[in-house]
């Protein structure tokens, strides 16, 4: 029999220099002790024997393991080491639960389940997984930096540039104008308008813009009152809007009708 | 005789398409091409592809990228086009962002509870940049229980990392990620 070997705990947990590791092959991972009566050690060598039969667990107070957990994890957190002690003792109890319910009668060619030996390679379809996606991370980084290498002629991805296309602010401006002197001409009697806020006219501007994906034109946003306070509240509202690269303003050609577009669609 | 004739006109639908693609300074669409001179969008390609081959040895190149086409200096100039413009040049992704961004860009449409699970952490910080940055979208919701808000790629993606379209990206495994990444070293 070796001397009983003493491993570091992964991500520095500091049960396992309480007490000695046990010896023989489970010296892996001694991240998460238990000492409930019938067993006493790492919490993964527990999930080993339970699965290999070599232990009862239906002798085993799973209840004296989470109510443990529960307070260790509220009295300091090591994220990782509470997450694959959680894995554990979530396998522990799927494994007693099965032990515990009366099996069905075996069907006529008994499908090769392995219970607990799902959850190892659970974690390792997730963990190979896990590293596609690094690996395509790489991929994108690489294309990235030949991306950066390259320039074109206005580059786009400057975050300084409007969402713009064909216009001009004096456009906007222009419409803007047609819009406050439209107002004038219909006012009959201009009555004190309720408050109108910023904020609140580019929600509904957004609104407007999210029910009509082709976009809107620009006297429309104006369409719903025309007091001088609503119009130019509703201007100011859409300049913020473009300013935040939250509309995109589109013009076909010089002084056709001024288009706005939500720019996330 | 007719062949010289259609070559020179192709030659010539080549330069009128290279000086739209110079004054657009974005990608420009075949159809769009096609619309504006007037040519079938076949003819189209075979102008690009005389474009292509005029444009070796010179200091541009042209990139088919984001549904597109466009004029872009070659990468063996990258340095002097740097001093010129004096610009810091765009700020790389972080690698979080990044591994986020490659999660969103091959499993879309995903929401934040899928990505989560491939990567194991929350990964709100790095939703919230790359959807700043407008390399991700919010693209609708989940039918399922609380509606979570589905993500995917957007244009700007594309030509972010040079991308003709979203079947460009390389594949996942041997042949096309670590095909590309071989490549590269």
């Amino acid at each position: 029999m070796a001397e009983p070997t003493r491993v570091p705990p992964p991500g520095g947990g500091d049960q396992a220099t309480a007490q000695p590791a046990p010896a023989g092959p489970f010296t892996r991972s001694v991240g998460y002790k238990v000492k409930v009566p019938g067993f006493e050690g790492p919490l993964d060598l527990l999930v080993t024997l339970a699965h290999q039969g070599k232990i009862d667990l239906t002798t085993i107070e799973l209840s004296g393991l989470t109510g443990e957990f529960l307070h260790r994890v509220k009295q300091s957190l090591d994220l990782n080491e509470a997450t694959e002690a959680l894995w554990m003792l979530a396998a522990l109890v799927e494994m007693k639960a099965k032990l515990l319910l009366p099996k069905p009668p075996p069907p006529d060619a008994p499908p090769p389940i392995e219970d607990a030996s799902d959850l190892p390679e659970k974690l390792e379809e997730r963990l190979a997984e896990y590293r596609a996606f690094k690996e395509a991370a790489d991929a994108l980084r690489a294309l990235e930096e030949m991306q950066q290498k390259i320039f074109t002629r206005a580059p786009e991805e400057a975050p300084s540039e409007l969402l713009l296309e064909g216009v001009t602010v004096d456009d906007l401006f222009r419409a803007f104008k047609e819009v406050l002197e439209r107002a004038r001409r219909q006012k009959a009697a201009e009555v004190a308008d309720e408050p109108v806020r910023v904020a609140e006219r580019m929600r509904a501007i957004l609104e407007a813009l999210a029910r009509a994906p082709a976009g809107v034109v620009f006297a429309d946003l104006f369409r719903e009152r025309s007091s001088t306070v609503f119009i130019v509240v509703t201007f100011l509202a859409l300049l913020e809007l473009i300013k935040d690269r939250r509309v995109r303003a589109h013009q076909d050609t010089p002084l056709a009708p001024i288009r706005l577009i939500a720019a996330t669609t | 005789m007719a062949q010289e004739a259609r070559d020179q006109a192709l030659d010539d639908l080549a330069g009128a398409v290279e000086s739209i693609l110079f004054v657009a300074g974005r990608p420009v669409r075949l159809e769009s091409l096609a619309t504006v001179t007037g040519a079938e969008p076949a003819r189209i390609r075979e102008a690009i592809d005389v474009l292509r081959g005029r444009t070796t040895g010179g200091g541009l190149l042209l990139q088919a990228v984001a549904g597109g086409y466009q004029l872009a200096t070659r990468p063996e100039h990258a340095e002097t086009v740097k001093q010129f413009l004096q610009t810091e040049h765009a700020e790389k992704l972080t690698r979080g962002a990044l591994e986020t961004m490659a999660i969103i860009a091959y499993r879309q449409p995903i929401t934040r509870g899928e990505i989560e699970h491939v990567r194991g952490v929350r990964s709100d910080w790095h939703i919230e940049r790359l959807l700043e940055r407008q390399l991700i979208r919010e693209v609708g919701r989940r039918q399922t229980l609380g509606r979570p808000i589905e993500f995917g790629t957007t244009e700007l993606f594309l030509r972010y990392f040079g991308l003709a379209d979203l079947s460009d990206l390389p594949a996942m495994g041997e042949r096309g990620v670590q095909a590309l990444l071989e490549a590269v070293r």
